[in-house]
């Protein structure tokens, strides 16, 4: 491979493995999200559950 | 405390006595991983002499981690976790206590695999100290490292293969360095073999200091 | 409740991280450009110099995450019994970093093993920093494993900062032996007190990109971290429905 092929194969694979996981994390907690019958994170902060003060 | 350490670890080598999994199955496996890394290597003898320290270690570890799932598995079968936790043996006695008698277990696989490395591959010892320093210092190491990781797994369904993910990383400095270290004391490499042997007394002795302040946290109830 | 579900989708987000999202495709945007085509090619390593924006800021990051980890395990240890949560924000802090730490070790190696291949002429070298790198990865995929396991989640929280713990321990003694081992490996690429190697434009082209992935992995972070807390809010509220179902049953038949 020439170096300008392995550069853009480098970035490709890391632009696609970021926005995968992305996308997983996002679509995850949206599916939970919606299991639990929350819409928003603020919703979230409402519920009395695990002390939230110090919650990211 | 010394009394609460002994007691642990003889109740242990009995139960190990007993079953004779350690002789019975475990020393003879890992001989047959000895035979089994010389067809991988064609047989070829001078490769086996070179590669001979590092091969050991390789078996030693392969084994070790086979004696150190069933010194757990012995404990979690029969609900014994639950009687330590309530028991009066503190968890540091607990932890020196099962890393002795493992000790004491590697150790005897390694009198096995060392004969067996010394007839198969064609072996000849020019430093029995630093042999023998090496092999104490890894034995260590193994095994404090296995109580550790042993008793992180313990209990859980997917032990079998938890077990060697999470212990093999850590033991890797310590097949390094007992690799290069045996090449020296066999003769095949000049250099520095006193130094891996060292580094290896040095990370035997962070891991033991790391399991006696972590175990307590490890048996600790919900 | 089930209004808001239609209302809106975006469940992790908060208008803070919808700002630190734009914030990062911005970032990451500028940074490509940067990256690829404003930056000059390097003297000696030619174009493969670009691969070292995005494989030397992602080595530093998952080192970050990773003392992140170790630094929420230990608060989480400590205050496990003082706090009525039992500190699980921490966990789950610990946990999220661990896996973006993951994610930017396998980017890491990844760019490297290619760099390596145009630069030296081979995928591998058995150096300190490489073989380091590999049992990094190795060792956190076995924490996620851990943190996987179907256990009592307390338990299984406090295995898990223990292990963090000892693994990261454990990478001076790995890194020194692997070094003792065999060195051959360029020098850090920026070291403090020193002068850097890598100068002019491409020195501010990775100071830039490392600020870019520190903002990416920040978002990441913050989102996984919701994840989990989801995640552990499901769990309760299965187990609560079961013993409440239980219950009624137990009801029932007397």
């Amino acid at each position: 491979m020439s170096e300008v092929a392995t550069v853009v194969t480098g970035w490709g694979i890391t632009f696609i493995v970021i926005a995968t996981y992305s996308i997983w994390v996002v679509s995850r907690g949206k599916i939970i999200g919606q299991e639990l019958g929350i819409g928003e994170m603020e919703q979230l902060d409402a519920r009395k559950d695990a002390g939230a003060t110090t919650d990211l | 405390m010394l009394a609460e350490i002994l007691l642990v670890a003889r109740k242990d080598l009995r139960v190990e006595w007993r079953a004779k999994i350690a002789l019975g199955q475990v020393a003879p496996l890992a001989l047959l991983i000895l035979v089994v890394l010389a067809f991988a290597l064609d047989a070829n003898s001078s490769l086996l002499e070179l590669g001979a320290g590092g091969l050991y270690w390789v078996a030693v570890l392969y084994g070790g981690t086979l004696l150190i799932q069933r010194s757990f598995d012995v404990e979690t079968d029969d609900g014994n976790m639950d009687a330590f936790r309530m028991s009066v043996i503190g968890a540091p006695s607990l932890f020196l206590g099962k890393s002795l008698a493992l000790f004491v277990q590697i150790g005897l696989l390694e009198l096995v695999l060392g004969s067996g490395v010394a007839v198969l591959y064609n072996v000849r010892v020019v430093d029995w100290g630093l042999l023998l320093v090496a092999a104490v210092a890894g034995t260590i190491a193994f095994s404090v490292c296995g109580v550790l990781w042993g008793v992180m797994s313990a209990g859980l369904r997917v032990r079998a293969t938890l077990l060697p993910l999470l212990l093999v990383p850590v033991l890797v400095p310590i097949l390094l360095a007992g690799s290069r270290a045996f090449e020296t004391a066999l003769g095949v490499r000049a250099d520095a073999g006193w130094t891996w042997a060292s580094l290896m007394l040095v990370i035997a002795a962070v891991h033991t200091a790391i399991g006696l302040g972590a175990f307590g946290f490890l048996l600790e109830e919900g | 409740m089930t209004s808001a579900i239609h209302g809106n989708a975006k469940m992790t987000a908060t208008a803070t991280t919808r700002v630190l999202g734009v914030l990062a495709i911005a970032a990451t945007a500028l940074m490509t450009v940067l990256g690829l085509l404003v930056s000059p090619a390097d003297v000696i390593q030619g174009e493969a110099v670009r691969m070292l924006y995005i494989h030397v800021p992602s080595i530093w990051i998952a080192y970050g995450a990773f003392v992140l980890t170790s630094v929420s395990s230990v608060l989480f240890l400590r205050r496990r019994k003082r706090r009525e949560d039992q500190g699980r924000h921490y966990d789950r802090l610990a946990g999220s970093a661990a896996e973006v730490g993951v994610v930017f070790t396998g980017i890491t190696l990844v760019t490297g093993m290619l760099w390596g291949k145009v630069t030296w002429g081979t995928y591998w070298q058995w150096d300190a920093r490489l073989t380091t790198t590999v049992l990094l990865f190795v060792t956190y995929l076995g924490y996620l494993a851990l943190r996987r396991l179907p256990a009592e989640p307390i338990i299984r929280s406090r295995r898990a900062a223990v292990m963090a713990l000892i693994s990261f321990i454990n990478v001076p003694i790995v890194h020194y032996s692997v070094d003792w081992w065999r060195t051959l490996h360029q020098k850090a690429s920026l070291s403090v007190g020193r002068r850097p190697e890598i100068t002019g434009e491409m020195y501010w082209t990775l100071l830039y990109s490392a600020l870019t992935v520190t903002i990416v992995a920040a978002w990441l972070i913050i989102h996984r971290y919701r994840v989990i807390r989801l995640e552990e809010l499901r769990d309760e509220e299965a187990l609560a429905a079961l013993i409440s179902s239980r219950l009624k049953k137990d009801d029932g038949s007397n």
